[in-house]
């Protein structure tokens, strides 16, 4: 199974360099996970980080700066190391906001086939998983601004193609679509969208809509 | 700041503190990236205090963590940068920045690459710092404005005047160059 759709080159160069909101760095580490591709990508976008960094002007620090870190050098760090993962549907990344376990989560059902979960991520970007059986979806929609698809299980499809698991699709504002999850397991999806109050207002359109039925 | 330094050394540096916990090439790290480091955050806003913090931090990661640092995937200049990356990231969002997990099971492997065809990131790093040194100046600017000042594209554009479109395609003609600097299998 390998993956089709990728992020844009964009959203790898802004999570390499930190620019990214929490919302979309969960979305593009969850990615990675998934695909070896973008990982070469993030490390080749660092590697300009890193090169940068060795140009930047230098700012001395505090006189004493050394010997302070001399003195903690051996004192144990409070650091928790993240502990190995079990094996688990969910992405490690997610599994911070998650758990390892989608079945487990109280999903919000808007309709019997389409249910979501909120994800307490910072900044002004939003984060939510979305479920749909096969035959559900998403009423059709266009965008305030830019929102982004990673496909966590099963698959789905919509007038711009087949997603499935690892894919991202990526929507500008001038996207119109309808996705449509496939026949198969549930389709999860991790939903991103950097207009927060587009999807809130598009809630009561979602609701009472079946596609396929 | 153009003082040309070795990327080979500053590795075999972080390599002496991880093998023999060498204070000596730890002080040698602390004096080349604190500075910069300490700038780099200025850079991206924070007042002197807050960088002074941050920059100790990151050294102090630096003596903890260099048993991790692995010179087959980045080069010493970008480990650190990662690492003051990810401390602005926590200090300011009090959270841990999202990363994948090498230990996931789900992670799916890298392809296959010959055991002759490790990449050597220090030499790659003076390549690609001659590429970024000639990148047409619309390019370089978006890519500094990622790095240095932070911004996702969405801003960078508003903040140029210029379509979100041309900014995209402006990072991944960047990205396209630097790749070739690199050269194959990176």
């Amino acid at each position: 199974m390998s993956i089709t759709h990728h992020p844009g080159e964009e959203l790898l160069i802004a999570y390499a360099s930190g620019a990214a909101s929490d919302a979309v760095s969960l979305l593009v580490a969850s990615h990675l996970s998934l695909c070896p591709d973008c990982r070469a990508a993030v490390s080749r976008a660092e590697a300009a980080g890193g090169t940068l960094l060795a140009g930047i002007a230098p700012v001395a620090l505090e006189r004493d700066a050394y010997q302070s870190v001399l003195a903690r050098l051996d004192k144990p760090s409070a650091e928790i190391l993240r502990s190995a993962k079990i094996t688990s549907e969910v992405p490690a990344p997610l599994q911070a906001y998650v758990g390892g376990d989608f079945g487990a989560l109280d999903w919000r059902h808007i309709t019997a086939g389409l249910a979501y979960f909120p994800l307490p991520t910072k900044g002004r970007t939003r984060a939510r998983l979305i479920r749909a059986y096969p035959g559900a979806g998403v009423a059709s929609h266009s965008h305030r601004g830019e929102e982004w698809t990673l496909v966590l299980t099963g698959s789905f499809t919509d007038a711009t193609g087949n997603y499935r698991a690892g894919d991202v699709q990526s929507a500008t504002p001038q996207v119109r679509h309808k996705p449509v999850a496939d026949p198969g397991p549930a389709c999860i999806n991790l939903v991103v969208t950097d207009a927060p109050l587009i999807f809130e207002g598009l809630l009561p359109k979602i609701v009472g809509r079946f596609f396929g039925f | 700041m153009t003082e040309a330094v070795d990327p080979a050394r500053l590795n075999a540096l972080v390599a002496a503190v991880a093998r023999a916990r060498d204070r000596a090439a730890f002080q040698a790290l602390f004096d080349h990236f604190a500075p910069r480091v300490k700038g780099y955050l200025m850079r991206l806003g924070a007042g002197s205090a807050v960088a002074e913090d941050l920059a100790q931090e990151a050294m102090l990661a630096v003596w903890r963590k260099a048993g991790l640092f692995d010179p087959a995937k980045a080069s010493a200049s970008t480990w650190i940068f990662t690492i003051a990356r990810n401390l602005r990231i926590d200090a300011i969002r009090k959270e841990r920045r999202p990363e994948p997990d090498p230990a996931d099971p789900l992670q799916r492997p890298e392809t296959e690459r010959a055991a002759d065809e490790t990449v050597d990131w220090a030499k790659a790093e003076e390549r690609l710092r001659a590429a970024l040194a000639d990148l047409p100046r619309e390019q370089s600017q978006v890519i500094e404005l990622s790095f240095l000042a932070e911004k996702p594209h969405s801003l960078i554009a508003a903040e140029l005047g210029l379509p979100l479109g041309t900014v995209k395609s402006r990072i991944r003609l960047a990205m396209a160059r630097l790749r070739v600097a690199l050269g194959d299998g990176i």
